[in-house]
């Protein structure tokens, strides 16, 4: 997927700290006196960065653009500090694997709303709201608001109303209030992804009295003024937004006061903009930062060796990396192609070069003809066998293999670089000729989303881990986010029968069928799943993977 | 006419001279990001669902659904309003990032020229004078690894070694730590605001943030200053009025300082304001590596997501300053050097 903000990428990452770690003390000292003829006394007391404990910094390479995180271009970080500034209805629950704390997509529970009940047939949700809820203002949340938070979504022009259809939330006409504390929500037939697309970061609970008074009659749903402005009962408020600099959050103490609900230990958040990774590393490892997630693999490795800070490494369980094809171009619009070259490709080598092997490989899996658990996205049959690979792309007519090109995004470099190199090597082997493409990002973007890619590599991440939805969002109907175009009728019968299937043995049987087609057709192979390194200090505790790819501030802790 | 009258009216010339030329900048930006491949809209809608309504909806906000003219029209129009539109990447209207970047930039080149200054004039003068010496020999080879080691490197190599290694700096992010309050805004320049706030401790702290990435800037700059100090000093030196100096006896810091070096100074001049003028551009990855909040850095995230306003903004701003530092330059060379008229 692409990425808003990308860090812009210089070669200097390449130098490691070790390297120049080796170099003699005379230089350093020599230095040292040069700098200090250079300015004297202007060295000051290092003030410490955190003078109580209760205050955590956390840096990044990109940065918030808007504290609305429905606004259309919004980047990554800001669904991340609107998830700590906002509520929504509901939430999903959290599991322990090891000593790793993940979000876990089967559990959902109430957040701004204190229970919820599903009618038998599926069609009706009906949420209660907490009772002791407040505002930032200080105002108690009232079931209107909740009302005109959901209107908002499905009206206003943002990214909440593609993401609520969805769960077929289309229409503000599904969302009726029962009662002071009590909504209803009512859909046309039993969607089962209705309720988690309440638990999205496009489904925040807005303070409505407060967002009407900046509405004007251009902008009803205050969709300017919530850029900069928030309207909020969240965990955390917004202190002081610097755009493309920093912002800092302070706990909103009434959250935590309220019925059954835990305080976050932090008592204040820096998030802070540090564009270069060897400087973020640098950060946490002298114990300056206390949290950082995108930190680039060679410097995590680096760090391991090292032991000075806490690396919290957990595959991202919703989210890919892929090789996609044009399926509806030449030569890619044989199935014996991509088959061909899904059989001739390195897989181990390719994961071990571009990951240093951090990651949850998604090829060589034990099964055949069907998967033996319908969880997505797993490991298909993929395996190299070259004799197989020819054998396969001179049926499909290409006996002496054709030229294509193979593309990549430049924010993507440091995993995509290796991976290139080995793939065009390996096809090279059965006769097809590579051109590898390094594209800046907003011209891989574009032409993407043209599709006018014929084989490119990209991550993608689902932010609702249903099988189906994977299916639905990634290989059907012709959008952005069918990567390889593929049209296959059946995948669309298919996905369109799970969405809204009662009956589980059935629809684990349709998720079944998707997973296999998926491997027999290969319109996009499905390489591995990238490790999240949170690289915290030592007594940095809670760090929980979430859905959303960013940071839940209110699940850390100091120990 | 007085003095004071002439330069106003010298100056007056110069800005209307510029505006064609300014103009020309603004439509040939305009035209070439349009060019280049990468559409904005694509770039930043790209939430998860986020399908063509969301990218045609971001394109109607930004006005790029409109024909082209029509869209240049409207920007030069906003451009006469100091509206130069708004980014994507930050959110905000782009005089405002401006505004508020530009003091970071230029609080930072002009320490680093400064610094760079204070050591590339004594060199320079000391190469000069001792020519093809020991002395002049060192200075070369300084100069020759100074240049050939690119900002980065050596931004990266300082941060390791003051700050990682030895702790002696404060963290490398940014003008002053996050937890000093700022000073009250009067000028942007941190440490011209925590002097007339009377804030010694905060002045310090602005210092010690400002000083590696001064330091590794100042270090790039500093072979083109004293190389030029030093050739523009060996003319003067063989001229005949130094000559007679010294046959009168005259002491070797006057002759260098008094004579030698302000009749050098007019190239040397010349050389400091194109030195200025590419770092303010050039300290991108100075900016990027100190997480400097600054316009260059502002510009190159834009320039990656294509996000054209804000860019377009930068190269404005960048050719309005570059014709104000070669004003200045003139205007100061006539001042030292009486014989060279603005004309």
């Amino acid at each position: 997927m692409a990425v808003a903000g990308v860090t812009s990428r210089t070669p200097c990452d390449g130098i490691g700290h070790e390297g120049i770690r080796g170099m003699g003390i005379t230089r350093r000292q020599g230095l040292l006196g040069a700098l200090s003829f250079a300015a004297p006394a202007v060295l000051p007391v290092m003030a410490d960065a955190r003078q109580n404990g209760t205050t955590l910094r956390h840096i990044t390479g990109n940065t918030v653009n808007t504290l609305d995180p429905t606004m259309l271009g919004a980047t990554h970080e800001s669904f991340g500090v609107s998830m700590n500034v906002y509520d929504r209805l509901v939430t999903f629950g959290r599991k322990q694997s090891g000593s790793i704390w993940t979000f876990d997509p089967d559990i959902i529970t109430g957040e701004l709303a204190e229970r919820y009940e599903i009618s038998d047939d599926g069609c009706t949700i009906t949420l209660h709201l907490r009772p002791d809820a407040t505002w930032h203002d200080g105002t108690p949340v009232t079931i209107d608001d909740v009302k005109w938070s959901l209107d908002r979504g499905v009206s206003a022009r943002s990214l909440t109303a593609p993401q609520f259809s969805s769960g077929s939330l289309t229409s503000t006409e599904q969302f009726r209030v029962a009662g002071p504390r009590t909504i209803e929500i009512l859909l046309p037939r039993p969607d089962r992804l209705a309720l988690a697309n309440l638990a999205m970061p496009y489904a925040i609970m807005i303070n409505s009295r407060l967002a009407r008074r900046h509405a004007t009659p251009d902008d009803p749903w205050a969709q300017q003024w919530m850029q900069q402005n928030t309207a909020a009962g969240g965990a955390y408020r917004v202190e002081r937004f610097t755009p493309g600099v920093n912002i800092i959050l302070t706990r909103n103490d009434a959250w935590g006061a309220r019925s059954a609900g835990t305080s976050p230990f932090f008592e204040r958040v820096i998030s802070q903009t540090v564009p270069e990774a060897t400087t973020r590393a640098s950060l946490v490892e002298r114990g300056d930062a206390d949290i950082v997630i995108d930190l680039e693999a060679y410097d995590v490795i680096a760090m391991m060796a090292r032991r000075r800070v806490r690396i919290n490494s957990v595959f991202q369980s919703n989210c890919f990396t892929h090789l996609a094809f044009d399926t509806q171009s030449p030569p890619f619009d044989n199935v014996k192609v991509r088959q061909a070259i899904a059989s001739a490709l390195p897989y181990q080598d390719m994961f071990t070069a571009s990951l240093f092997g951090r990651g949850h490989p998604l090829f060589d899996a034990g099964w055949r003809e069907t998967p033996s658990d319908i969880s997505f996205p797993q490991a298909l049959p993929l395996a190299t066998d070259l004799t197989l690979a020819r054998q396969l792309l001179a049926d499909a007519g290409f006996p002496d293999g054709f030229a294509t090109t193979f593309s990549y995004a430049t924010s993507q470099a440091t995993t995509a670089e290796p991976m290139a190199a080995l793939i065009q090597e390996a096809l090279k082997r059965i006769g097809i000729r590579v051109d590898i493409r390094k594209l800046p990002d907003a011209e891989f973007n574009t032409l993407e989303a043209e599709k006018r890619l014929p084989f490119y590599t990209d991550t993608a991440a689902g932010w609702i881990q249903r099988t189906y939805y994977f299916f639905y969002l990634y290989f059907t109907r012709n959008q952005r986010w069918n990567f390889s175009s593929w049209n296959s009728p059946r995948m669309v019968d298919l996905t369109g029968a799970a969405r809204f299937e009662t009956d589980r043995a059935r629809y684990e049987d349709a998720c079944r069928k998707m997973i296999a087609l998926l491997a027999d057709q290969v319109p996009l192979i499905m390489l591995w799943q990238p490790n999240m390194d949170a690289v915290t200090s030592p007594d940095i505790d809670g760090f929980t993977y979430q859905f959303h790819r960013q940071i839940d501030f209110r699940s850390l802790r100091r120990v | 006419m007085s003095m004071m009258q002439t330069f106003r009216r010298r100056i007056g010339a110069r800005a209307l001279a510029s505006l064609p030329a300014l103009l020309g900048v603004i439509v040939f930006t305009f035209v070439l990001m349009r060019v280049l491949p990468g559409d904005p809209a694509v770039y930043f809608a790209s939430g998860p669902n986020a399908g063509q309504a969301e990218i045609d909806g971001l394109r109607h906000k930004m006005g790029l659904d409109r024909p082209m003219p029509i869209q240049l029209a409207h920007y030069v129009a906003g451009i006469m309003t100091g509206d130069l539109g708004n980014s994507l990447t930050t959110g905000q209207p782009v005089m405002h990032d401006i505004q508020a970047r530009l003091p970071a930039s230029l609080e930072l080149t002009l320490t680093a020229l400064g610094l760079s200054l204070l050591l590339s004039l004594p060199l320079g003068i000391v190469s000069a004078w001792y020519a093809n010496s020991r002395w002049d020999q060192c200075i070369r080879t300084l100069c020759t690894i100074c240049f050939c080691i690119p900002p980065f490197v050596s931004a990266i190599f300082l941060i390791y070694v003051f700050y990682y290694i030895f702790g002696l700096v404060p963290d490398p992010t940014g003008r002053i730590n996050i937890f000093t309050p700022l000073p009250h805004d009067i000028t942007g320049f941190l440490l011209v605001d925590f002097l007339l706030t009377g804030d010694p401790a905060g002045w310090r702290e602005a210092a010690g943030q400002l000083l590696l990435p001064a330091v590794t800037m100042a270090l790039f700059v500093l072979s083109p200053l004293t190389r030029m100090t030093r050739a523009s000093l060996l003319t003067v030196m063989n001229s005949d009025f130094i000559r007679t100096a010294r046959a009168m006896g005259l002491p070797t810091w006057r002759i260098v300082t008094v004579y030698a070096l302000r009749n050098a100074l007019s190239p040397i001049l010349t050389t400091i304001g194109i030195v200025f003028s590419t770092m303010l551009g050039a300290n991108v990855l100075v900016e990027k590596v100190f997480s400097w909040p600054g316009v260059a850095s502002y510009a190159l995230d834009a320039l990656v997501a294509s996000d054209y306003a804000p860019v377009q903004g930068f190269i404005l701003l960048m050719a309005i300053l570059f014709i104000m530092v070669n004003l200045l330059v003139d205007i100061l060379q006539g001042l030292v050097d009486p014989r060279v008229s603005m004309e």
